[in-house]
């Protein structure tokens, strides 16, 4: 809340800086966010005295004045027709005016001119917000205005006004005399009281209005007074200033001293025109089921029966804690008026004011919560500020209908039990002082301490309570660090599932891939770009209802979408090449609308384009994640309408498929507006996990030199390289330590439809030598696997 | 004999004191050495001597081969060293030419900032958990003390999926959820995705925090205070001081806020600690004794820390990086920096 120095001052002396004050707000839990100094918003403004004027001589639309700045004359070319003898504001030579402008002496149209003069606006305030301003005129000042002193101390505007941070549980603290009595604190001085004093006369309120609350759950505390013969005028000049400096345009004086009260004491406060409460009655109500009301916005508003309205004997006249109705507010020729001063339960208000989209600096004083004693002090307050300004007479009495009581609450506690929430030592003397001076008395009884709260600091439920309220004020610098002194070792560790993660990812980084992290909400669009069919549970998604925008609306289920939107980007930006890895979530409803959690599955996606990008250097980096995995993976071409027809696999692991990787079909690349060839791959991890071995274990090696052999065989086109390799290592040769395809060859010379397979051999034994006899035997079977199964013949 | 045997032998000195090269050498070698070369022909040519000449012959001819082949072995030695060095001279490359090396990735920054910090806590006997990212208004608020129309609930913009489910605005609820399963002590740090709807310049809709609860019989703030100083000063340097500042939230009572000595200038002032010389990192304080008994937990015998933090805060004081969306364009020109390289 905005927080004028000068109104603090009113309650509790400032004996220090406004940055002093700031930290020591700080130090007791109150941030403060911004200190304004109203008057610095322009520098070397002075007031002056137009002493006189000449015609310039080369510019008929500019004037020379010689103008007073207290002690000396300086020139000023000016083009506001000055007559001589205004008293008025100018920006010397080195002035810095509130929109950063620079003024500097100069020469205009060959005349010297040794300063500007200056309206409101240069000095940063607009001239509608100053009394006696108009708007594109330069200031003016009275008669009696000191020469030479700063323009907006001339004008009363030399506030300063803090911005304070106020925490949820405070809400007391939104106004302007709990805040002093905090500053009080932290100050150690004292705070005064509000002023409270008033005549009253004529009839009593009773006889202009009667109140009744039907439901006093939602409206525990209703109180009324009425005022006569009203006089509307502007109200009183400090008022207005300090209204304005807390953001508030002032109106008249009654709305005037009704935004005063909420924003001093923390009470929001209606003026009802007493002719527009049909039958002189309020009636705090629930609102019937589509009950219209028009409030002072002009807004037409349908209630529910959930929603508290304020009505008189027929309608409702305000949204009770929100807004006023259109008729309600004060009218130039208002006389009578009702001032209510009530308690709103806050969340009532809250969610009122969300359904009708309907907020006032009210509803946000309710919402935030307000305590039992603020009606009348509120009240009160509003009274005083009538009599003292002589708004009107004040009706005998007030009407108080109040279901709750304001509580005191007693919280029993001792110094040792403090000190063990704390860790430090709570000298008992000090602990009820600063209590005391919190407005929170505490009494000693039988060795135990009981605190007395009282209804206002409805935050403070218990013993820890007390105990921030202790520290918050004696200090955080008397809490020492310790390790946990009083408790004994814990043994810590990472799950095995956050271990399996951290190690795809040091090994995909160590293959060379950069990790990305992309939003975990995407477009619904994501599930046509990448093809998915309509059918597939892919499509169901948990879907935001507040979402930032429809491109930020569901929940991810696949993560290539993600990918393949960075590597488009990384394309558009001047990047050559990427190779790119994200490990994140996909989330996958069991039941829509969701009753409960939905599934979270850990997903791995890799990305790649550029010149050194293609399908096997993608699948070189599974091939060395699996390796380093210790897990076997198996590929199959893929029927995926989102990969390249040609250029994609499904991924097995023992049987189970965990992912597929290929070529982003070109179609699909284009749709994300890539003009490169795009790859990626995408692996259930969830899934992998359980499928990677354990520690390695050694196996011997030969001493002996390895024998290779070459064989090429010729079979159909069709058949994968991998599934020759595969029938190869499961042939029954006993020494085979390695299996490779080198080189396949396709041309005449094999035949139409068929194709070379080209593998090299290693034979080893860790017990001796191999001989030729061997070798030659277990080369004979492969040949034979390879036959049986692919009907391979031995090339030509 | 003996002067033809003089004659070829000042013949083949010289002919080696001429030679420039091994190859040379090689080949004077084979002219006088080599097996029809000219000192073996006058070896062959011995037996035509007298039985009397021989012996003397022999002899004169040995110390002439001898020699010879001495000072070919001295001279090839010196050729080799000289070719040696010539070679090794024309093999010179240019030292400041670039490297063959593998590329090499990186981690995220906030996946390195997460780990650093993870370890720092393992460190103390914390063990780390995750939980869910689409949480329930009951574990992400209401054991949170934070229950419905709560105006707490205005500290935290809220992406909804319904009544009952939201994105977790914080990875709070995970207290409420290893307080609920699990008995003290405890001492846990979550790290983890959370979300609010939030996005302008300081903020992203989505970010990274870690979350860190301790649970046991008598855990004080002077204990908070402590591990967090112990995290700040592996995490930034050892002479960072930290300072709790009263403030306020709902599931832990009292609240601090806790700064650090600014990382950049060492707490003198600078712009990023905006001439204060502190830096705000984190919420924290002991846990609300009213989030304990919602979670079963007997408030009376136990007690608690709680605190969490931004990543990406941590991550661009730490890297001094500027604007938090850099974090989510994934430019590889942005990740590749972590691993120490910077392209120009």
């Amino acid at each position: 809340m905005l927080a004028p120095v000068s109104w603090l001052k009113d309650y509790v002396d400032i004996n220090v800086t406004p940055e002093e004050l700031a930290a020591r707000l700080v130090a007791i839990g109150f941030e403060v966010e911004g200190i304004e100094y109203q008057a610095k918003k322009a520098s070397l403004v002075k007031t002056c005295r137009i002493v006189s004027v000449e015609k310039h001589p080369a510019a008929d639309r500019l004037r020379v004045a010689q103008v007073d700045i207290g002690g000396s004359t300086i020139q000023v070319v000016t083009n506001v027709p000055v007559e001589g003898g205004e008293l008025t504001a100018v920006a010397l030579d080195g002035a810095k005016l509130a929109d950063g402008t620079v003024i500097k002496k100069g020469a205009l149209r060959g005349v010297t001119s040794e300063g500007m003069l200056c309206g409101a606006e240069e000095i940063g305030f607009s001239a509608a917000d100053i009394e006696g301003q108009t708007e594109g005129d330069i200031l003016r000042f009275p008669e009696g205005t000191p020469l030479g002193i700063d323009a907006a101390v001339a004008l009363g505007l030399d506030d300063v006004v803090l911005d304070v941070s106020v925490t949820a549980n405070r809400p007391d603290c939104n106004s302007i005399y709990k805040l002093a009595k905090e500053i009080a604190v932290a100050l150690g001085t004292e705070c005064r009281e509000p002023e409270i004093g008033y005549e009253t006369a004529g009839a009593d309120v009773r006889e202009a209005v009667s109140v009744e609350v039907k439901n006093p759950a939602l409206c525990p505390r209703y109180m009324a007074a009425c005022v006569r013969d009203v006089k509307i005028f502007p109200s009183p000049v400090r008022m207005r200033r300090r209204l304005r400096a807390v953001g508030i345009r002032p109106i008249n004086n009654i709305v005037d001293i009704t935004n005063y009260v909420l924003i001093e004491i923390g009470q929001p406060m209606h003026a009802f025109d007493l002719r527009y409460l049909s039958g002189g009655k309020i009636v705090v109500r629930n609102a019937e089921e589509g009950e219209h009301i028009v409030t002072l916005d002009g807004k037409d508003n349908t209630m529910n029966s959930s929603m508290l309205a304020i009505c008189d004997a027929e309608k409702p006249v305000a949204v009770a804690g929100i807004m006023g109705g259109e008729f309600s507010g004060i009218q130039p020729d208002t006389s009578t008026i009702i001032f209510e001063s009530a308690k709103f339960a806050r969340d009532s208000v809250r969610r009122t004011s969300r359904a009708l989209n309907l907020r006032s600096d009210s509803s946000a004083r309710f919402e935030k919560g307000i305590d039992l004693a603020s009606q009348e002090y509120g009240l009160r307050r509003a009274l005083t500020l009538v009599y003292e300004t002589g708004s009107g007479v004040i009706g005998e009495g007030v009407i108080d209908v109040s279901a709750a009581q304001a509580k005191v609450r007693d919280i029993e506690f001792t110094t040792a039990k403090i000190g063990r929430i704390l860790g430090c030592t709570v000298p008992k003397k000090k602990l009820i002082d600063i209590l005391f001076k919190l407005g929170i008395p505490v009494e000693e009884k039988g060795g135990k301490l009981v605190a007395h709260v009282p209804d206002a600091r409805s935050d403070i439920e218990g013993v820890n309570d007390i105990a921030e309220e202790f520290i918050r004020v004696y200090g955080y610098s008397h809490v020492k660090p310790t390790l946990f002194a009083h408790s004994g070792l814990t043994r810590g560790g990472v799950p095995e599932d956050i271990a399996f993660r951290n190690r795809v990812k040091e090994e995909l980084a160590a293959l060379g891939l950069n990790e990305c992290i992309t939003y975990s909400f995407t477009s619904p669009t994501f599930a046509e770009k990448l093809r998915i069919p309509a059918d597939s549970p892919l499509r169901n998604w948990v879907e935001l209802v507040n979402p930032l925008g429809e491109a930020l609306s569901v929940m991810r289920t696949v993560l290539t979408h993600s990918m393949l939107e960075v590597l488009a980007y990384n394309a558009a930006h001047f990047n050559r090449s990427a190779a790119l890895f994200e490990i994140a979530k996909t989330y996958h409803p069991k039941s829509l609308p969701l009753t409960e959690l939905p599934e979270e599955r850990e997903k791995l996606v890799i990305g790649m384009y550029g010149a050194d990008a293609d399908y096997f250097a993608l699948k070189g980096v599974l091939e060395g994640l699996f390796a380093a995995l210790h897990v076997k993976a198996g590929y199959s071409r893929s029927a995926l309408p989102f990969l390249h027809p040609g250029r994609g696999a499904d991924i097995t692991v023992n049987g189970k498929m965990i992912g597929c990787l290929g070529e982003i079909h070109p179609d699909v690349a284009e749709e994300y507006g890539a003009d490169v060839r795009l790859y990626a791959a995408e692996l259930d991890l969830d899934a992998l996990a359980p499928e990677c071995g354990g520690t390695v274990q050694f196996a011997e090696f030969s001493k002996y030199p390895p024998v290779e052999r070459d064989l090429a065989v010729v079979v159909a086109e069709d058949i994968p390289a991998g599934e020759l390799v595969k029938a190869v290592e499961s042939a029954g040769a006993a020494h085979l330590s390695c299996a490779e395809v080198f080189d396949v060859y396709r041309g005449a010379q094999v035949g139409e439809g068929m194709k070379s397979v080209a593998m090299n051999f290693a034979f080893a034994s860790v017990e001796r030598t191999l001989t030729d006899d061997e070798i030659a035997a277990e080369m004979a079977l492969i040949l034979a696997a390879l036959e049986t199964a692919f009907g391979a013949k031995i090339r030509a | 004999m003996k002067a033809q045997i003089d004659s070829i032998k000042q013949a083949a000195l010289a002919a080696i004191e001429a030679a420039s090269s091994t190859q040379e050498l090689s080949e004077v070698r084979v002219r006088y050495l080599g097996k029809s070369g000219e000192m073996t022909s006058l070896m062959k040519g011995l037996g035509a001597l007298s039985k009397e000449e021989r012996p003397e012959a022999g002899k004169i001819l040995n110390i002439a081969r001898t020699e010879i082949e001495s000072a070919l072995e001295s001279k090839f030695a010196q050729a080799e060293e000289r070719e040696k060095q010539a070679r090794l001279a024309a093999e010179a490359v240019d030292v400041t030419l670039p490297g063959k090396r593998p590329a090499r990735g990186t981690l995220h920054p906030i996946t390195q900032v997460r780990e650093d910090i993870v370890r720092v806590f393992l460190g103390m006997g914390f063990e780390v958990a995750e939980g869910p990212e689409i949480e329930s208004d009951l574990y992400n608020f209401q054991l949170l003390n934070v229950p419905k129309d709560h105006p707490a609930r205005d500290m935290q913009d809220t992406f909804y999926v319904n009544d009952s489910y939201v994105l977790r605005t914080h990875t709070s609820p995970m207290q409420a959820r290893m307080m609920t399963t699990r008995k003290p002590p405890i001492r846990v740090v979550i790290p983890g995705r959370v979300y609010r709807s939030d996005d302008d310049a300081s903020h992203s809709p989505i970010f990274h925090q870690i979350e860190g609860l301790a649970v046991d019989k008598y855990i004080t703030m002077g204990d908070l205070e402590g591990c967090l100083t112990a995290f700040a000063q592996q995490m930034f340097s050892k002479d960072t001081e930290i300072r709790l500042r009263p403030s306020y939230f709902p599931f832990t009572e009292p609240s601090v806020e806790v700064d650090v000595t600014c990382a950049i200038c060492g707490g003198k002032g600078c712009r990023v600690c905006k001439g204060t010389g502190w830096v705000e990192i984190l919420g924290a304080g002991i846990v609300n004794p009213a989030v304990l008994d919602m979670c079963g937990i007997d408030s009376k015998e136990y007690s608690g820390f709680a605190f969490g933090l931004g990543l990406e805060r941590i991550a661009m004081i730490k890297y001094g990086i500027p604007n938090i969306k850099l974090f989510y364009e994934n430019d590889v020109r942005f990740l590749r920096q972590f691993n120490g390289e910077v392209e120009r």
